[in-house]
């Protein structure tokens, strides 16, 4: 389903700089050569996801598991080694980040519904499931940016959940909305789950790692240290992060 | 080719999507709304007349200057407006792009359309002036004939070419942000060597020769031949103008596809 081999993915932190005729006369000052910014967002990652896999992934901030999604999703492409993805891709990456502000719920249910790839036909039939699931009919014809944060990212999860993709990659959004919202929600996907949805998680929270994926990737600084076993490498991160 | 058009289908929606933001957005919470959008063009067209005719008293021999200048104004507004707007619409939308995989073309081809829709806007008012020369507007009357049926395939042609220099423009400003302010200076001149309230004829016959190079020249003109006229403009015209829109289409995709995997390492 989900073949990463040796992927790789580097960044270079001094791009701004490079640019500027600013930093330039500074560093035409200062003597400094132009050291080299970069680092490894991802080294050397290989693994497979197989069908109806529940795959989650951990690791400390910045050890590159949203890069490692990004890649799968094909919103960044590799710096070196290849990527295949068989089937359609729904990315739960950032909620709410095809809105616009200013429209209201009702307009922003089509124009994100559009990012994320759906057809005309297939919003309109599911118009009404999603405005139900969010549980803000009241709120239709409402400027997004008079909602609170929670109403919005409700939105967000009714519209990327409509869906019945078949590689879901989820990061770090089950705990939206209220505690009704959130128990629903993780319904959602549980039952998006059972229906043997493929899935990338991300989270910090072991708990739900452990209730939810049936494998895991421990990530650290862009590289692999361990993967299997859902309970073996969930304890064994849980003793590193806490013995240091 | 084929795949081409299969994925410009797959996102027409999201593209319409686009557009009808633009729109929504633009006119959200104003009294009148989208006539604004008719409202605008004729209060310009109006301060213009006011401007030019009344106050610098421009006139080309044997034409009905009204429509001379308001059809050099109307093509390259559109031109300025939307190569503009597609310049910026890559980096605006820079958190989406980061986001959600999308193909990232959706963005500049989008922002020429909906500013197309503003353009096809002003169209009545222009036309309008046209029509009012038959009852005393201006000293010349135009001359509507069969050639008009013509002026869609140059508006085409326009909008092509603006959505090749709008890729080229929006690919280029990610790598170098420098370009929005190079470009509203590149444009400001652009405007004064583009016969738009001047006659070519004013100009010495050598650069009336190098005119021949500019291509908004080519659709102004081929516009103003057909309108003030009533002529079909030169084959050579024809093909310029083809020529450029095409060949800058393609120039603009083919730079920004190859380098559009690069763009996120630039946000």
């Amino acid at each position: 389903m989900i073949r990463i081999k040796n992927v790789s993915m580097k960044f270079n932190l001094g791009i701004e700089k490079d640019f500027s005729f600013k930093q330039l006369f500074i560093n035409l000052f200062s003597g400094k050569m132009k050291k080299k910014d970069y680092f490894w967002a991802l080294k050397d990652v290989t693994f497979d996801v197989n069908k109806g896999d529940v795959v989650g992934l951990i690791g400390s901030n910045g050890a590159g598991k949203s890069t490692l999604l990004k890649v799968v999703s094909g919103v960044m492409k590799p710096t070196s080694g290849k990527v295949e993805v068989d089937g359609v891709i729904s990315p739960m990456i950032e909620l709410g980040a095809g809105f616009d502000l200013n429209l209201t719920a009702r307009e922003n249910i089509y124009l994100n519904g559009a990012i994320l790839g759906y057809s005309k036909k297939f919003l309109d039939s599911k118009f009404d499931e999603i405005v139900e699931f969010s549980e803000l009919k009241d709120f239709l014809d409402v400027p997004v940016k008079n909602f609170s944060s929670g109403m919005t990212a409700k939105l967000a999860f009714s519209i990327a959940t409509i869906v019945n993709p078949e590689i879901l990659i989820v990061d770090e959004i089950l705990s939206v909305g209220d505690i009704k919202f959130q128990e629903k929600s993780k319904n959602k996907m549980l039952e998006m789950i059972n229906g043997g949805t493929t899935v990338l998680y991300v989270s910090h929270s072991l708990e739900s790692i452990k209730e939810l994926c049936n494998k895991v990737i421990w990530l650290d600084h862009g590289k692999v240290v361990m993967m299997g076993n859902t309970k073996e490498v969930c304890d064994k991160y849980y003793e590193q992060q806490m013995g240091r | 080719m084929k795949n081409i058009f299969s994925n410009f289908k797959k996102y027409w929606f999201l593209m319409k999507q686009l557009m009808s933001r633009d729109f929504k957005v633009k006119y959200k919470r104003s009294v009148l709304g989208v006539l604004w959008s008719l409202l605008n063009p004729i209060l310009m067209m109006a301060v213009m007349a006011i401007v030019f005719s009344q106050m610098f008293k421009f006139k080309v021999e044997g034409i009905n200057y009204l429509v001379y200048l308001m059809t050099g104004i109307i093509l390259f507004n559109y031109f300025s407006l939307a190569s503009n707007m597609a310049m910026t619409s890559v980096v605006e939308n820079f958190t989406l792009i980061n986001k959600i995989y999308i193909p990232k073309y959706v963005f500049p081809i989008s922002k020429c359309l909906s500013v197309g829709i503003d353009f096809l806007l002003t169209l009545i008012p222009w036309f309008g002036i046209i029509i009012l020369s038959y009852f005393g507007l201006g000293e010349h009357t135009c001359t509507i004939t069969i050639n008009y049926l013509f002026l869609p395939y140059i508006f085409i042609c326009l909008i092509l070419f603006t959505m090749g220099i709008g890729l080229l423009l929006s690919c280029v400003s990610v790598f170098l942000r420098d370009m929005f302010h190079i470009y509203s200076i590149l444009i400001t001149i652009w405007n004064y060597l583009t016969p738009v309230f001047y006659s070519v004829e004013i100009l010495p016959k050598k650069l009336q020769f190098l005119m021949n190079f500019n291509p908004l020249y080519q659709f102004i003109n081929a516009t103003r031949t057909i309108v003030l006229y009533g002529q079909m403009p030169s084959l050579e015209n024809i093909i310029a103008l083809t020529a450029f829109a095409f060949g800058m289409l393609f120039i603009g995709s083919a730079v920004f596809k190859s380098k559009q995997d690069r763009f996120i390492y630039y946000i």
